[in-house]
């Protein structure tokens, strides 16, 4: 049932993010192709057209945002969701697919917008460089750090993933919350998100700090020679883990705050 | 007969509203059912805690013996008041979503009503009339072979002809298991297809009967009944 909820969230989001797609790269190419032509008679046209993909651009990053609101709250809290909720599927099923949808959007529009910004700026030998800047970049942390900056990358992206998770399950909980208030549901929810990011917060300094504090000076000690405190591979690993695991496990209670009022507290009015 | 539909002390409260009140009722199994009342009086709240998108203040309700969750969900065909499809879909595409999650969905059934009411399975929902997607949605509910279908207001929004092909239609896509429950206060419409009547108001049950007995026992229509039971 997951993977068929995926499909149709899929096909209800594609058709909005792939012709913004299309167009973000399409304007990047006229905007190349363009701009280089004689300075004068085109200087107009490749203003408009460098306008009108910056414009996308924003616009792009603005709807990944409004689709993350709007396919949650119209499509499961409101007129939407008298089917959604009457499919027999768990509620479980359907945070995860809108989560992972949502997700996946923001990644491809980071993508997209690199791969624009490669177009416009692209000339010959240049991505060569780029490639070869990179190379060097890799070699040498490689020398300095051995094998371990694969762990170390591996661990970065899935930073940045959960990071990512736990930005759009507070926001889910967020109206979750907000719709167990009769009246003025949206304003609950910004309440909601509020008091929700300044207990995560909250908790995170309080937390965070004590375990931290005591075990980087822990660190300090074990890798107290001068040049390379802190900086070690096996320090860093152990900091973004820690990270990773603080941000899910904030996660996973925006998740069952969500998941717990989808199930059990639903009205839809 | 064993009971499809149960509610014992059911209560739903919006803030210090009641619009449900403390219902106690049972509903056997193979037959249609008029959930009648004036307008506000608590149908579509019912039928919504039957379906789980209301929460129930207090007190059970049992489709089938279970508290709904997935497993009533999959035996229950629940048409609401309102639209709730959306607008960019298509009609095929919507058959579609509906076969694929609902293994009791039968897409043939669904493509013969279309044809029927002369819709076109290609258009998209947003270039139909309101009257039109009601019709769609009840092809949607009807297609399916529930042992349960909650119709919540089926003809409000239709044209008198599409009103007799709705509840031919009705009629036609039930079988003897199946209990049909229909809420609605266009009485006279309907009341040569029921079986049984819930009369409903301010939250409360005011009265159950079936209908011969109302005709046999009070000489009077259904429709008769309803005027004098709430007359205002």
């Amino acid at each position: 049932m997951l993977s068929k909820l995926l499909k149709y969230e899929l096909k209800a989001t594609g058709r909005i993010f792939l012709p913004l797609f299309l167009a973000l790269l399409m304007f990047a190419g006229i905007t190349k192709v363009i701009a280089p032509i004689g300075p004068e008679e085109w200087a107009t046209p490749a203003t408009i057209s460098m306008i009108t993909y910056i414009i996308i651009l924003v616009g792009m990053f603005v709807m990944t945002f409004i689709m993350m609101i709007q396919r949650f709250k119209n499509n499961l809290l409101s007129d939407e969701g008298y089917l959604m909720h009457t499919l027999p599927v768990k509620p479980w099923k359907h945070i995860v697919s809108k989560l992972f949808v949502s997700m996946l959007w923001i990644v491809a529009s980071g993508i997209i917008a690199l791969i624009s910004v490669l177009i416009i700026t692209l000339e010959k030998g240049r991505l060569t460089k780029i490639i070869v800047g990179f190379a060097d970049l890799y070699h040498q942390a490689f020398e300095q750090w051995g094998a371990s900056i694969y762990v170390l990358s591996f661990e970065i992206i899935l930073g940045i993933l959960v990071s990512l998770a736990s930005v759009i399950l507070i926001v889910y909980a967020s109206i979750a919350l907000g719709h167990l208030f009769n009246q003025h549901k949206m304003l609950a929810s910004f309440g909601a998100f509020i008091v929700l990011s300044t207990l995560s917060q909250f908790l995170f300094t309080h937390i965070h700090l004590p375990f931290g504090t005591a075990y980087f000076s822990n660190l300090h000690d074990i890798f107290s020679s001068p040049n390379d405190f802190l900086v070690t591979p096996a320090a860093m690993q152990l900091a973004i883990a820690y990270r990773i695991i603080s941000t899910g496990i904030l996660c996973a209670a925006y998740f069952a705050v969500t998941n717990f009022i989808l199930g059990k507290r639903l009205n839809l009015e | 007969m064993s009971t499809i539909f149960e509610c014992l002390d059911l209560t739903k409260k919006f803030g210090s509203k009641v619009a449900v009140s403390a219902i106690n009722l049972k509903i056997e199994r193979g037959q249609i059912v008029g959930l009648l009342g004036p307008n506000g009086s608590g149908k579509s709240t019912l039928i919504k805690l039957a379906n789980e998108l209301l929460t129930p203040t207090s007190g059970t309700i049992l489709i089938g013996g279970k508290k709904p969750g997935i497993e009533t969900k999959k035996i229950v065909s629940y048409l609401p008041e309102k639209t709730y499809l959306n607008d960019w879909m298509r009609v095929h595409q919507i058959i579609e979503l509906f076969s694929d999650f609902y293994a009791d969905f039968k897409p043939e059934r669904a493509y013969d009503m279309l044809k029927s009411l002369n819709i076109n399975a290609k258009d998209r929902l947003k270039t139909m009339s309101k009257g039109t997607k009601e019709k769609v949605q009840l092809i949607l509910v009807m297609s399916r072979e529930a042992e349960l279908y909650l119709l919540d207001e089926p003809i409000g929004g239709v044209d008198p002809a599409a009103r007799d092909y709705i509840l031919q239609t009705i009629l036609r896509n039930y079988n003897e298991n199946a209990t049909v429950i229909i809420s609605t206060h266009l009485i006279s419409d309907i009341e040569n297809i029921l079986d049984y009547v819930v009369f409903i108001n301010q939250g409360q049950v005011v009265m159950t009967s079936s209908v011969d007995d109302i005709r046999n026992e009070k000489g009077k229509s259904v429709d008769g009944l309803f005027r004098e039971v709430f007359k205002c």
